[in-house]
């Protein structure tokens, strides 16, 4: 027997059980939702046999001359499929990541103000038509690029007034908080001040995969993918906040860098998450801590188990919000929220005892 | 344990001095403690017995002085070294968000860990080791939060228990405990410090400290003002001086120390 597969009794064993359910049932359900979901394509049901072989013979055209049932899910569903994966796992990693630094259960994506400045930034560029230098005004990254900007900065003076303050956990809610409020003040004013393009504005506000095509949805699926899979090298560190900032610092940790740096990785990845896509609530505040009422307090289970399962939500939520009322697309926020309230409602009336106190 | 340094000392603090803003928490503190000895900090609140155990585990780092362990400058050690040579358990868990015993105690051999992912078998075999020793090998698939306060305790000596730290720093491990726990936990760290691990801990209750501790340390504003054997150091005038407590302090049958402590005393008369 090898020295590292050595049964000693204790939890290790168990956990790379664990791991291996979770991953082998994870990508099984991720498969199956994206099958499904370039089966439902924005324009109608196909068969997934159908679509399947539809996708096969479009990427072996290289994506020219395709047929009708071709560019069907070739150009309508599968950029937005994909992109679906990159930002809902991406939204749960980096909820993960907050909740853990923080160590607060309200905490989501959004804790530091990056959706508040990242949709004051683009309801500005929407509804005032602003342009941002060296870009052209009807190009289509004018918004994401505003969008990421105005996250990065709402983040940026978060954590000014934060570390201003101490830097102490309750120190990053309440500036992350205030921060957001004034950005959002902002965004209802341009919002207010908008004639045109309401209707775009509030469809961003609230999140949509509609018009996501091949050119933006290696921009959402590389970064937010990467980040994710990358941040979860520090699975172990992360744990340790489990035990306190103090804790954690006397363990070895450089806390203070630490948080720093998780801080900015988390928040460029939800600024890039929301970019394209506008601002999906939900998931990033659900889906880690359903991980950890199922699997418990360890990282290394919860960060990969979050990333397969906010991936396959999201699959899901935009295959709903496209299908339920078609050809009108509802807002994809809304549908995770409407899935999402129950199964966790369901979870936490049966796990939640002991899980917060 | 064959002592490195030739003061047979595991501790040495001289001239520790920190001050926060305007306020200076420790005025030059200067205390030894011998390898495997148990010894008590007693004093009463923001005398500074925390600051100086935050100091010695690096917690602090704007500190003046010097701190050596093993005769080693703790200055001189890398974050990973301090942690396996010293350990510290809180007086509380707070929020531990769903984590149970087993993963709890293994966040001690953080230090100790190189692989990127899981923990080898040997550190497996010191978490079940550990578990076993504080009696919590039936709770270890329990989660932290759903424990009592006692078993919460032990949990967190664990803990710094599987560090295997030369010495283990304890912060009033005993405050939310019933009489019971209390000294369950003192007999704990008593075992620890018969193994070749020095113990330190503050603590409120001077009977407890007495009992237990090798020697103590009396602390005042930021000042030692006493260190000794406790049945030599402790008495009524120092109760009064530190705490400003009338107190009774006597030998009971078996001819322990015991106080007891029996009125306020108005500081003009301190």
């Amino acid at each position: 027997m090898r020295k590292d597969m050595e049964d000693t009794g204790g939890d290790i064993p168990l956990k790379k059980r664990r791991f291996r359910i979770v991953m082998s049932v994870g990508l099984f359900l991720c498969v199956v939702m994206f099958l499904i979901s370039i089966a439902a394509t924005p324009s109608g049901l196909l068969g997934v046999d159908d679509a399947l072989r539809a996708l096969v013979s479009a990427i072996e055209k290289g994506g020219v001359n395709l047929t009708e049932i071709e560019s069907r899910v070739y150009i309508g569903s599968l950029p937005r499929t994909i992109a679906a994966v990159g930002v809902g796992a991406g939204l749960a990693v980096a909820g993960c990541i907050f909740q853990a630094l923080i160590r607060n259960p309200m905490v989501d994506p959004y804790i530091t103000g990056v959706s508040s400045g990242a949709g004051c930034a683009a309801i500005g560029v929407m509804a005032l038509g602003a342009t941002i230098p060296f870009l052209d005004a009807n190009s289509m990254f004018i918004v994401p690029l505003a969008a990421i900007l105005g996250g990065l900065a709402a983040f940026g003076i978060t954590v000014a007034v934060a570390e201003g303050a101490g830097g102490s956990a309750t120190n990053y809610i309440l500036a992350g908080v205030i921060v957001g409020f004034a950005f959002t003040a902002f965004q209802t004013i341009f919002l207010s001040l908008s004639k045109d393009n309401l209707t775009d504005a509030m469809g961003w506000l609230y999140g949509s995969f509609y018009g996501i095509d091949w050119e933006t949805t290696f921009l959402v699926l590389v970064p937010a993918l990467g980040i994710s899979a990358v941040s979860m090298v520090w699975a172990r560190e992360f744990n340790l906040f489990m035990a306190g900032e103090e804790q954690a610092e006397q363990l070895g940790l450089n806390v203070r860098r630490f948080k720093r740096f998780m801080m900015v990785v988390a928040s460029v990845l939800t600024a890039i998450c929301v970019a394209f896509v506008g601002v999906i609530g939900f998931v990033g505040l659900v889906i880690p801590h359903a991980c950890r009422m199922m699997l418990g307090g360890d990282h290394r289970l919860i960060m990969p188990a979050s990333l397969v399962l906010g991936a396959c939500l999201m699959m899901l939520s935009d295959l709903l919000a496209h299908l339920v009322f078609s050809p009108t697309e509802l807002p994809v926020g809304a549908i995770t929220a409407l899935i999402g309230t129950p199964v966790f409602a369901y979870m936490l009336m049966r796990r939640g005892r002991g899980y917060d106190a | 344990m064959t002592p490195d340094c030739p003061s047979g000392n595991l501790l040495d603090v001289r001239d520790l001095c920190i001050t926060f803003g305007d306020r200076q928490a420790l005025k030059g503190v200067s205390v030894s403690v011998r390898h495997g000895s148990m010894v008590g900090l007693i004093g009463p609140n923001g005398c500074g017995k925390s600051t100086m155990m935050k100091c010695i585990s690096g917690i602090h780092k704007n500190w003046t002085g010097d701190i050596s362990i093993d005769g080693t400058d703790t200055r001189t050690l890398r974050p990973s070294e301090m942690a396996r040579t010293v350990a510290t358990v809180p007086a509380e868990a707070g929020q531990t968000f769903g984590m149970t015993v087993a993963e709890m105690v293994m966040l001690g051999r953080y230090p100790y860990v190189d692989t990127l992912w899981w923990e080898k078998p040997e550190d497996e075999r010191a978490v079940l080791n550990a578990l076993e020793t504080f009696g919590l090998s039936a709770l270890r698939r329990s989660r932290v939060s759903l424990l009592s306060s006692g078993e919460r305790q032990r949990v967190l000596i664990a803990k710094a228990y599987v560090q295997k730290p030369k010495l283990m720093l304890v912060d009033e491990p005993t405050s939310h405990l019933d009489m019971r726990y209390k000294l369950e936990v003192m007999e704990y760290l008593r075992s620890m410090a018969g193994t070749g691990m020095t113990v330190m801990v503050a603590e409120h209750d001077i009977s407890l400290m007495a009992r237990y501790c090798d020697s103590c340390i009396i602390m005042k504003q930021g000042e030692v003002i006493a260190t000794g054997r406790p049945a030599e150091v402790i008495d009524e005038d120092l109760v009064r001086r530190v705490y400003g407590v009338e107190s009774r302090i006597g030998l009971d049958a078996d001819g322990e120390v015991y106080v007891l402590p029996k009125r306020s005393v108005k500081e003009a008369t301190l």
